[in-house]
């Protein structure tokens, strides 16, 4: 009983701070929605007993991913929404047909169709045996993942900070 | 949800709301005393009981506080963003004390009219989950979070450039906290902040062995900064950008942001006691289970002590000063110290001539790794260059 | 609570990321219903791992993990693109970023 009513508030929160973070005017407040749609779904998964998955959403979107959009908007057009430009783009109806259309026509009746398993199985949540499968089967992974994250973080860097070195080469030239 | 659920639920967390906040109370008197006497003159001592001339060394003044604070008047910007101005200093005190359960402060003796009602209880602690110490971190995460909105609703430029300062700080910061942590976690095996303290049995604390002395350094410094604390509070200092990040902030909310900076002061103390000094170990614990919670606010105390100390004596550091300490200094010496702590663990160590040998080599590698990283991150004062004048 | 309820929600919530990714003109808000979409897919992911057979494998949080990763990796890299835009272009429109269309 607890469950449903849990699963049914965290649902509709995060629909509803999925949505304002999509359609508001105001980056900042939709920024704001999309951290409460994270933390909505952290919430989720510890429904589903994936606790450090859970800590792992909060910690990395929420803190981390959620700050990083933030400073780009402070770095980029600080959209408060007061002037009266549109938001949307010359094709909107469209892209809201589409999108639609997607969740009527092809994801929906897949779900219905599907033959899925009903109950639950009952699971010992383990960061333990979490970190044994690291290390066994997927170290290979690991080592590719962190190698990705190494390359995000210098191109990352490079590109941002590209147009100044550039220029520094050319006062130095002339 | 049966009665007995509902009573070991309420066990469980009323202490901890009961103990904190006085704490906190106890903690701003103590701060003012303490930072007075190294200032070599002597702190309130004229507030003591009400309506009298008695100062009990003034300690009424908490209350005083407190009763002021609750009577200012509340002012908002008029450009201000009225919901986040609302919403910040809730946002700064909830984490701070939501992270509190995580740690290992057991009620579970205070049930003496029924066992299984301390079952219950010992079941719906949040200590024991599987990943208690990421929750942690991750909830501690959220505070930067309030320290952005804080300073965006203010609608002050101080305010906004208070707040990226902040935030740089705070995400710099967090790394080296979470890496001293690693090391900890690694030798216990386990994220279970209730395991973690019961691996300390006795006085082998993790603080005695090498590594870990080097960890908790690096982890209280670090935590320094995560809380906005000298010498890192150049987002708070009065003579930097006003008041930073809360300029805008009067009466209650200021108060409610005091109050989550103390209380996450507190939990990250709590957290430093448990990963390094063996929370709730200490003499006589066997017999009487209720001097855990002794020794662990003795140990939280007592940190709190050397943050107060800290604050009174070393100078503010600069913000450029600030993260070439974090990324250049305290960041290569965490990732070395998982290394050394590896290297301490594995070597076989019969005699005590191989341990103190182990000590020596494990602490002069991380010495000299201290020096050079310290020889690199100099910064080089150059000759001024002039802009507009020629 | 059934799979289906789980596998709804995740189904709406990638729509809402879809529009959101098809019909806004910033950059930096399209960036966010990327982020919407993956996580809706991770969710997707730990709702089969709970309901299907053989949870010891801990395939779902492991691919969730991974895909965690990925994404903070991609936002990372995708804002300082967008940086790197608006300091040449002045603006993160995407109607007006169409320099390589034909006039």
């Amino acid at each position: 009983m607890t469950q449903e009513i849990t699963f049914w508030v965290l649902a509709i929160i995060a629909v509803c701070g999925a949505l304002v973070a999509v359609v508001r005017r105001n980056l900042i407040h939709g920024v704001f929605a999309l951290m409460i749609f994270f933390a909505a779904l952290a919430g989720l998964f510890l429904l589903l007993l994936a606790e450090f998955i859970a800590a792992v959403q909060i910690l990395v979107y929420i803190g981390a991913v959620g700050i990083l959009l933030l400073f780009a908007i402070m770095l980029t057009e600080r959209v408060t929404g007061d002037d009266g430009r549109s938001i949307t783009a010359r094709g909107w109806f469209w892209g809201l047909a589409a999108a639609v259309a997607v969740f009527v026509f092809l994801l929906l009746p897949a779900i219905q169709e599907a033959d899925l398993p009903e109950s639950t199985q009952s699971i010992q949540p383990s960061v333990k045996a979490l970190g044994h499968k690291l290390m066994d089967p997927y170290v290979v992974t690991l080592e590719v993942l962190a190698l990705l994250l190494t390359a995000a973080l210098i191109g990352a860097v490079a590109v941002a900070q590209g147009a100044e070195v550039n220029k520094k080469e050319d006062s130095d030239d002339a | 949800m049966s009665f007995e659920l509902v009573v070991a639920i309420l066990i469980a967390t009323v202490p901890l709301l009961a103990i904190f906040p006085s704490l906190f109370a106890l903690t701003t008197w103590l701060e003012r005393k303490a930072l007075a006497r190294i200032q070599n003159r002597r702190g309130p001592n004229k507030v003591g009981v009400p309506c009298t001339r008695i100062g009990l060394f003034g300690l009424g003044q908490p209350a005083a506080d407190g009763i002021k604070m609750l009577f200012k008047e509340d002012i908002v910007p008029k450009g201000a963003d009225r919901l986040f101005h609302l919403l910040a200093p809730i946002l700064a005190l909830i984490p701070a004390m939501l992270v509190l359960c995580f740690l290992p402060l057991d009620f579970s003796f205070l049930a003496v009219w029924d066992e299984s009602v301390a079952k219950d209880i010992k079941a719906v602690q949040g200590f024991a989950l599987d990943g208690a110490v990421i929750f942690f971190f991750a909830i501690t995460g959220i505070n930067t979070l309030s320290v952005f909105m804080a300073g965006w609703a203010s609608r002050n430029k101080y305010s906004l450039l208070g707040g990226m300062r902040a935030i740089a700080q705070m995400i710099s910061y967090e790394i080296p906290l979470v890496l001293s942590a690693v090391v900890v976690v690694m030798m216990v095996g386990s994220l279970n902040a209730k395991e973690i303290a019961d691996a300390q049995v006795g006085w082998n604390w993790f603080v005695f062995t090498p590594w870990g002395l080097a960890a908790f350094i690096i982890f209280f410094i670090a935590a320094l900064a995560e809380t906005n604390r000298s010498p890192f509070d150049l987002p708070e200092a009065e003579s930097e950008l006003i008041a930073g990040y809360f300029t805008e902030y009067s009466g209650f909310k200021f108060a409610l942001f005091f109050l989550g900076e103390y209380i996450s002061m507190f939990a990250i103390s709590g957290l430093a006691a448990v990963l390094f000094l063996g929370g709730g170990e200490g003499p006589g614990v066997a017999g009487y289970p209720w001097l855990a919670v002794v020794w662990f606010l003795a140990k939280i105390f007592s940190l709190i002590f050397v943050m107060i100390w800290l604050r009174g004596t070393l100078p503010r550091l600069r913000v450029d000063q600030l993260m070439a300490f974090a990324w250049k200094f305290l960041l290569p010496l965490s990732i070395l110290n998982i290394l050394v702590a590896g290297f301490a663990h594995f070597i076989p160590q019969g005699n005590v001539v191989a341990k103190v040998a182990v000590w020596m080599v494990s602490l002069g590698i991380l010495y000299a790794a201290a020096k050079g990283l310290n020889g690199l991150s100099r910064a080089e004062v150059k000759p001024r260059e002039y802009k507009y004048a020629q | 609570m059934t799979l289906e309820h789980y596998l709804i929600l995740g189904a709406m919530l990638f729509c809402v990321g879809l529009l959101g990714a098809l019909t806004r003109r910033n950059a930096v808000v399209v960036l966010f219903s990327i982020e919407i979409m993956l996580n809706a897919a991770n969710l997707n992911f730990i709702a089969f791992w709970r309901f299907g057979e053989n949870p010891e494998a801990l395939q779902g949080p492991l691919f969730t993990l991974f895909t965690i990763a990925v994404a903070a990796a991609e936002v990372a890299v995708g804002l300082a693109l967008v940086i790197a835009v608006y300091r040449h272009f002045k603006t993160v429109d995407l109607e007006q970023l169409d320099t390589l269309k034909e006039e």
